[in-house]
């Protein structure tokens, strides 16, 4: 594919919060976009065009938010974009403000995506307003329960990610929870939910946004700061249910990290990646999508976690923001886990730096573990061939 | 992807930041012709799906379509479908209190691999059994509502509601569980 690179020169988050009452649902996406702006050392004008994701409209009863939004977010008279593709909307809606860049057709375009959760209700909204609505957690719950039979892992690695994950977002001033007491036996002696999921194993409800500045060559040589590159993108997606499907290892899963690593030139992730963010919402996520991506062998995944691999000291840091096990405002969940990969291998990610990473993956899945978006960057357009 | 401490409340005294307001859209979904045979065989007391001629697998509710092979079933391709099954998985589930949830009491949902000629339903409420007592492999039968009070109106084209308003839910049949290697291959 003859395209050119594509820079992420600025980035910004919301500090996430159960509720932003200080702000309304356009503030809280200008907070973030204003930051990625600044740090681009750019101003609303400098932009051409705006993409913008967010989870479906029912979760906060606001229809086609990006209409009246767009005054808002400076895209009067630009062309503003919406991304529609459940909980993986963030990073779907980022690989679509990349492929403007790559194409040529925009030089400087702004993407967003957010969620203002205390403002509406998406358990409702996932119920389709009926009663017996199971949340996200129902659905899920039986495939965590099938990986542990299979896999043969022990009890206690949910809790572990949830422990990891939790300990990490101390070292992030924009995550929402802030546990700091936190323990595996608080994990374990949380309220069971979902079984086998525990309370403490589950994402919160969060109010936040997330935003990128994306660019050309050009427009990178000129941004203040280091840029990231994004060395490859890809999507793929299945229908939710259909006999014979595996929705524990979903094929769209594996071959969108497939087509993602040769299109970066990876030909073994656990050594080429130096750090991964990847879509946890519920604590078995985390093995079941090394797994489920062919990072780890068939029930491997989950001795990576109890090995320490994952941690972000370790040889394959998971999650070092603290995730969406942290922060989860949905729509921008997935969009957090791209940035959050730039940030990494721009140096730029503060208490949570995983050191000398320079190849960093981002990662976001949604619906019924149906739709993938992943996105490869790194500090250099070479950096997978500098990385071993 | 959410998750609410069951026991947090609200300060009264706290100043009013934000207030429900319900509204509601009264609308009518028209059924498709394949979803309508779907719904007919319901209130007649029939589970009917539809078995692609080329790969075999069974689809319940019927789509119309085979979207492996990518190709149309019609009527041709009708099967009726067994009201007996295997638990192949389940959750219980503690309720959430959203706006219009009845239920108070964790609950189990579980899936059940039809019998021959097979079909998998989703999603599905248990009775007379307590939800520690659900298990994989268990064996169960449809309850169906008694023929008079069948509704199908809870059923759309989207799967909602899988057979709703006609089967109340399912019984265990008291036969010895099906060892999982049985089925492991069809537990979704
Ligand atoms: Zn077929």
């Amino acid at each position: 594919m003859s395209h050119q690179p594509c820079a992420i020169i600025g980035i910004g988050q919301t500090k996430h919060k159960k509720r932003r009452d200080d702000v309304s649902l356009p503030g809280l996406v200008r907070e973030a976009a204003q930051r990625a702006l600044d740090d681009a050392g750019m101003n609303w004008s400098d932009i051409d065009a705006v993409v913008l994701g967010k989870a479906p409209d029912p979760f906060e009863g606001v229809m086609m938010p990006e209409l009246s939004m767009a005054d808002a977010l400076g895209a009067a008279g630009k062309p503003l974009m919406r991304v529609h593709t459940a909980g993986s909307v963030g990073g779907t809606t980022a690989i679509v403000a990349a492929h403007l860049i790559e194409n040529g057709i925009h030089e400087r375009v702004l993407t967003v995506a957010y969620e203002k959760q205390a403002e509406g209700n998406a358990q409702w909204g996932l119920a389709g307003g009926r009663s017996g609505g199971m949340g996200a957690g129902g659905i899920f719950a039986p495939w965590m329960r099938s990986y542990i039979q299979h896999s043969g892992a022990p009890e206690d690695i949910g809790w572990k990610v949830a422990v990891k994950d939790r300990k990490n977002a101390l070292k992030n001033p924009y995550a929402h929870l802030q546990l700091k007491d936190i323990s595996i036996e608080k994990v374990k002696e949380s309220p069971m939910l979902w079984e086998p999921i525990h309370f403490l194993e589950s994402c919160p409800s969060s109010d936040g946004a997330c935003a990128m500045v994306l660019t050309n060559e050009d427009g990178a040589k000129r941004a203040p700061k280091p840029p990231a590159w994004v060395l490859a993108t890809a999507m793929r997606s299945e229908l939710g249910q259909f006999p014979g499907r595996d929705p524990v290892r979903p094929q769209a899963g594996v071959e969108c990290a497939h087509i993602l690593y040769d299109s970066a030139g990876i030909t073994d992730p656990r050594a080429q990646i130096d750090v991964a963010e990847i879509y946890v919402p519920f604590s078995w996520y985390e093995p079941m999508w090394l797994e489920g991506h062919d990072i780890a062998g068939p029930g491997e995944g989950w001795q990576m976690t109890e090995s320490g691999a994952t941690e972000i000291t370790g040889d394959f840091p998971v999650n070092p923001s603290g995730g969406v096990l942290s922060s989860n405002p949905i729509g921008a969940s997935g969009m957090l886990r791209f940035a959050e990969a730039a940030l990494q291998v721009r140096g730029a990610a503060g208490e949570h730096q995983v050191d000398d990473a320079t190849v960093a993956l981002g990662h976001a899945y949604g619906g019924a573990a149906q739709y993938f978006s992943m996105w490869i960057v790194g500090a250099s357009l070479d950096a997978v061939a500098q990385n071993k | 992807m959410s998750a609410s401490l069951p026991d947090e409340t609200i300060d009264p005294n706290a100043p009013v930041a934000n207030m429900d307001y319900f509204m509601a859209l009264e609308f009518k979904e028209t059924i498709c012709p394949v979803v309508q045979r779907y719904t007919d065989g319901l209130l007649a007391g029939k589970i009917i799906g539809h078995r692609c001629s080329q790969c075999g697998l069974v689809y319940v509710p019927p789509r119309g379509y085979c979207p492996i092979d990518v190709l149309e079933t019609t009527e041709e391709d009708e099967v009726e479908l067994a009201d007996r099954g295997i638990v192949t998985n389940y959750t219980v589930v503690t309720p959430v209190q959203y706006y219009g949830q009845e239920a108070t009491e964790p609950f189990a949902k579980v899936s059940v691999l039809l019998d021959e000629p097979g079909g998998m339903l989703s999603l599905q409420d248990v009775l007379e059994v307590p939800v520690e007592q659900v298990r994989i492999g268990m064996r169960l039968e449809a309850v169906w509502v008694p023929e008079s009070d069948r509704t199908v109106e809870e059923i759309g084209n989207r799967s909602w509601g899988s057979a709703d308003g006609c089967i109340l839910g399912w019984r265990a049949t008291g036969e010895p569980d099906v060892p999982p290697d049985q089925f492991n291959d069809r537990v979704f």
